[in-house]
C-alpha cells in the first residue's frame, strides 16, 4: 500500500493546481483498531432489507495510551479494488481529504477501548458493489489518527457484496410504456388529419 | 386552426409583418407571435429547446445513474458519444423530410417518435439499455434542422441569420438549462415526494418527455410550413410542386459548399456538444468543486446561447448589409478561428477563476460561430436547401462523435490536454472555409466572376425539361431577394442573364 499511496500524491500534486496539499494523509494512520463484522466471506446482501453487525475494539498488543487522543469512531462502508475499477468518482488516494473509497456512512460512535457494537441495515441508496467495513479513530480536532478495517492490507479477502435495489415500480413502468403508445399513436392520428385535409383541398 | 386562408387575389392577403414577394418576413419583430412568420419562431425554438433538454437530461444526473445502473466511466463515455451520434444521419433525413413533406409534419414526427425514447429511459435497468436511451432520444436533435428550414422559409434573406440565430441559439440553450432543471426537478421529487434516489432519477425523467410531446402538438396544430400555408394543401391547390426525392438529393450532395460548411459547422457547434458532455467532470475533477457548482459552471457555457448565438446570426446579417455574402465568410472565419485559439488557451490554464473566465469568452465565440455558419447555409441552394441544412447540421454531430472519441475517451489524453488538442484542430479545419466560391458574390480572397447573376447559380438546380413546367418559380423569386448578398459595392451589376452555366 505504501509505495503506490506515495505515487499517488505525487501525482496528485503534480495535477492539481489549487493549493491544498496539507491534509492527513492515509499511509500515515496507523492500523490500531480491530474490526471485524458479521458477513460472511463474499456473501451477498440486499440494500435496505439485511442487515450487518460491525464491532470494533483497540488492539491491546500497542502499547498503552496509543489510543489516549481518539475521541470519537466513525464507521464506513468502503468500495473493494474491483468496484474502482474504471470508476475514477470512487479513487482512492492517500490524502484522506480527497480521498473517494469510503463515501457510505454507517456509524459514529464516541471512543471506547472495547465492547462497541452496532447493527446496520444496508440502507436503499447504497449501490451495487463490492464492500469492506473500515473504521476511523479521530482526535478532538476531527481528524483522522488511526483505522482499522475487516478486509486485508490489500483489500482482497473478506469482501461481500450489496445488491442495490433497482428504484423501479410497476407503476413507473406502466406510465413510461402507456405514454410511449400513446406519443406514437398520436403522430399516426396526425397523418390520417394531413391526408384527410389534403383530400379536402384538392377538391376546391 | 393555423392557416392562413388562402384568396384568389394572392396579393391582397395581409400579414403583420412586411413581406417580400416570396411573402417572407423581412423584418424580425421578437415579441410578436403573429401567425405565421412569428409564430412559427417561437415554436421552432421551444420544441428545439425542449428536444435539448431530453438529449442531456442525463449528464446532470450521472452521479445518481452510475450508482443505480453500475456504470463504469468506459459506459458513461459511450452513452455521451451515443447521444450525439444518432442525430448524424438523422439530421441529414430531415432535411430531406423537409424539402419533401416540409418542416411542421417532419419535426412533429420525429419530435413523437422519439419521445418514447425518454420515457423509457426511467425504465432502463442495465448500462446497454443506457446506452440505447441516450441513442434514440439524440435522433431529436435533428429538430435543428427543421428548425432552420423553416426560419429561412419563414424570413428574408436580410434577417434569416437573425432568425435562425435566435431559434438556433434559444434552442442550444436547453443544454444548459437541462444542467439546472433536472436537478431541482429530482431533489423536488426525492425530498417532497420523499422517493429514494434510485426512484427520484426516473420520475424526473417525465418532465422532458411531457414537454417534448406536447411541444410537437403545438408545432402540429397551431403551426403552418409556408407564408402562404402547409405543404398539403399548396401542393394539392397546385400552387407548389412536390419535389422528387433524388433530384433534390443530388443537387445538395454534389454542392461542394454544403461539404465544406458541414466540416467547419463539425468544428464549432461539434465542440459545442463535446462541451457539454465533459466540461462538468472537468471542473469537478481538475479543481475539485464539487458536483453542484461543476453543475452551474457547465450550464453557464450552455446558457451563453442565450446571446452568443442569435449575436452570430445577427452579425453575420449585419455584415452582409455593407459586403454582402464576402463579408458573411470573412467573419465566420475571424470568430471561428478565435474560437478555437480560445479552446487551446483553456486546456492550458491552471487556475480556476482564470478557466471560468476563458471557458466564457470561448462559449461566445464558438456559439456565434455556430449562428455565422447558419447565416451562409441558406444561400447555397434554394432547391435543397433542407438537405444542405441537414448535412452541414448533421456534420456538426460528427465533429462531436470524433472530437470525443479520439481526445475524450480512455487516458490517452488528459481531459486538459484534449481540450488544447481540440483547439488546434477547430483552427485547422477553420481554413476549407477559403475555399468555398459564389461565382455571383466571390469568396474570401475572390471577388465575383463577371457578368454572373444569382439566377444562374440558383436556376442551374433545375434541369431545362423541370424548368419548362415552371418548377423553378420559387427559385426565380429567391434569386431577386437574395441579390443584397453582394454588398453595396455589387448593387450596381447586371441583373438578368443569358442561359445559366455553372454551380
Amino acid at each position: 500500500m505504501k509505495i503506490p499511496a506515495g505515487f499517488l500524491v505525487v501525482c496528485l500534486m503534480f495535477s492539481c493546481f489549487v493549493a491544498t496539499s496539507y491534509g492527513v494523509l492515509f499511509s500515515s494512520l496507523k492500523d490500531t483498531l480491530i474490526v471485524t463484522a458479521t458477513h460472511t466471506q463474499d456473501q451477498v446482501l440486499k440494500a435496505g432489507e439485511e442487515q450487518i453487525t460491525v464491532t470494533w475494539r483497540f488492539n491491546q498488543t500497542y502499547p498503552a495510551g496509543t489510543d489516549s487522543a481518539y475521541k470519537t469512531v466513525k464507521v464506513k462502508l468502503c468500495y473493494a479494488p474491483i468496484s474502482q475499477k474504471d470508476r475514477k468518482w470512487r479513487k482512492t488516494v492517500d490524502l484522506l481529504k480527497k480521498d473517494k473509497t469510503c463515501p457510505h456512512k454507517i456509524v459514529a460512535r464516541p471512543y471506547t477501548a472495547s465492547n462497541n457494537s452496532f447493527t446496520w441495515t444496508i440502507e436503499r441508496d447504497i449501490p451495487s458493489a463490492v464492500y469492506f467495513v473500515r473504521a476511523f479513530a479521530l482526535n478532538a480536532q476531527e481528524e483522522q489518527v488511526a483505522y482499522g478495517q475487516t478486509t486485508d492490507a490489500h483489500k482482497s479477502s473478506n469482501l461481500f457484496t450489496v445488491q442495490a435495489i433497482t428504484g423501479r415500480h410497476v407503476g413507473l413502468d406502466v406510465a413510461s410504456i402507456c405514454f410511449s403508445a400513446f406519443s406514437v399513436v398520436s403522430l399516426a392520428g396526425f397523418f390520417y388529419m394531413e391526408k384527410r385535409k389534403g383530400k379536402v383541398a384538392q377538391q376546391k | 386552426m393555423g392557416e392562413v386562408a388562402s384568396n384568389p387575389e394572392k396579393n391582397d392577403r395581409k400579414f403583420a409583418l412586411p413581406v417580400d414577394s416570396e411573402h417572407k418576413a423581412t423584418e424580425f419583430r421578437l415579441f410578436s407571435v403573429a401567425t405565421p412568420h412569428m409564430r412559427a419562431f417561437h415554436l421552432s425554438w421551444i420544441s428545439f429547446f425542449a428536444c435539448f433538454v431530453s438529449t442531456f437530461a442525463a449528464p446532470p444526473l450521472i452521479p445518481i445513474i452510475r450508482d443505480n445502473l453500475n456504470l463504469t466511466a468506459t459506459d458513461i463515455g459511450n452513452a455521451g458519444i451515443a447521444a450525439v451520434s444518432g442525430a448524424v444521419f438523422a439530421r441529414v433525413a430531415m432535411g430531406t423530410a423537409c424539402d419533401l413533406f416540409g418542416p411542421r409534419l417532419a419535426s412533429s414526427s420525429l419530435i413523437l417518435l422519439t419521445a418514447p425514447a425518454v420515457f423509457l429511459s426511467a425504465i432502463a435497468n442495465s448500462p446497454a439499455a443506457f446506452l440505447m436511451v441516450r441513442f434514440f432520444t439524440g435522433f431529436s436533435l435533428a429538430t435543428f434542422v427543421s428548425t432552420q428550414f423553416w426560419m429561412s422559409s419563414m424570413f428574408s434573406p436580410t434577417v434569416v441569420g437573425t432568425a435562425n440565430g435566435l431559434s438556433g441559439g434559444w434552442g442550444n440553450l436547453g443544454g444548459g438549462a437541462t444542467q439546472l432543471i433536472m436537478p431541482l426537478v429530482f431533489s423536488l421529487i426525492h425530498s417532497s415526494i420523499g422517493s429514494t434516489k434510485f426512484t427520484a432519477w426516473r420520475i424526473a425523467f417525465f418532465i422532458p418527455a411531457l414537454f417534448q410531446t406536447l411541444s410537437a402538438y403545438a408545432i402540429f396544430f397551431l403551426g403552418q410550413d409556408m407564408p402562404d400555408g402547409n405543404y398539403v394543401r399548396l401542393e394539392k391547390s397546385g400552387e407548389k410542386h412536390k419535389d422528387n426525392f433524388s433530384q433534390v438529393f443530388y443537387h445538395a450532395i454534389t454542392n461542394y459548399r454544403g461539404w465544406i460548411l458541414a466540416l467547419t459547422y463539425g468544428y464549432c457547434f461539434g465542440v459545442e456538444l463535446t462541451i457539454d458532455n465533459i466540461i462538468a467532470q472537468y471542473f469537478y475533477d481538475r479543481f475539485d468543486v464539487n458536483l453542484h457548482t461543476a453543475g452551474i459552471i457547465a450550464a453557464s457555457f450552455g446558457l451563453a446561447n442565450l446571446f452568443s448565438r442569435p449575436g452570430g446570426g445577427m452579425l453575420s446579417d449585419f455584415v452582409a448589409r455593407r459586403f454582402g455574402m464576402r463579408g458573411r465568410l470573412w467573419t465566420l472565419w475571424v470568430v471561428q478561428m478565435v474560437g478555437g485559439l480560445l479552446c487551446l488557451l483553456l486546456g492550458k490554464i491552471g487556475s480556476l477563476s482564470g478557466s471560468v473566465a476563458v471557458m466564457l469568452v470561448f462559449s461566445v465565440f464558438v456559439q456565434a460561430a455556430c449562428g455565422l455558419t447558419f447565416g451562409v447555409v441558406p444561400f447555397v441552394s434554394r432547391r435543397s436547401l433542407g438537405v444542405i441544412s441537414g448535412m452541414t447540421g448533421g456534420g456538426g454531430n460528427v465533429g462531436a462523435v470524433l472530437t470525443q472519441v479520439i481526445f475524450f475517451r480512455g487516458s490517452r489524453y488528459s481531459t486538459e490536454e484534449g481540450i488544447s488538442l481540440m483547439g488546434v484542430m477547430i483552427m485547422c479545419c477553420t481554413l476549407v472555409i477559403m475555399l468555398i466560391y459564389f461565382p455571383q458574390w466571390g469568396g474570401l480572397f475572390c471577388g465575383p466572376r463577371k457578368g454572373v447573376t444569382e439566377e444562374d447559380y440558383y436556376l442551374s438546380e433545375w434541369s431545362a425539361a423541370e424548368k419548362e413546367q415552371g418548377f423553378h418559380k420559387m427559385s426565380m423569386k429567391f434569386s431577386e431577394n437574395s441579390r443584397r448578398e453582394r454588398g453595396r459595392k455589387g448593387a450596381a451589376a447586371p441583373v438578368q442573364s443569358d442561359p445559366p452555366t455553372i454551380v
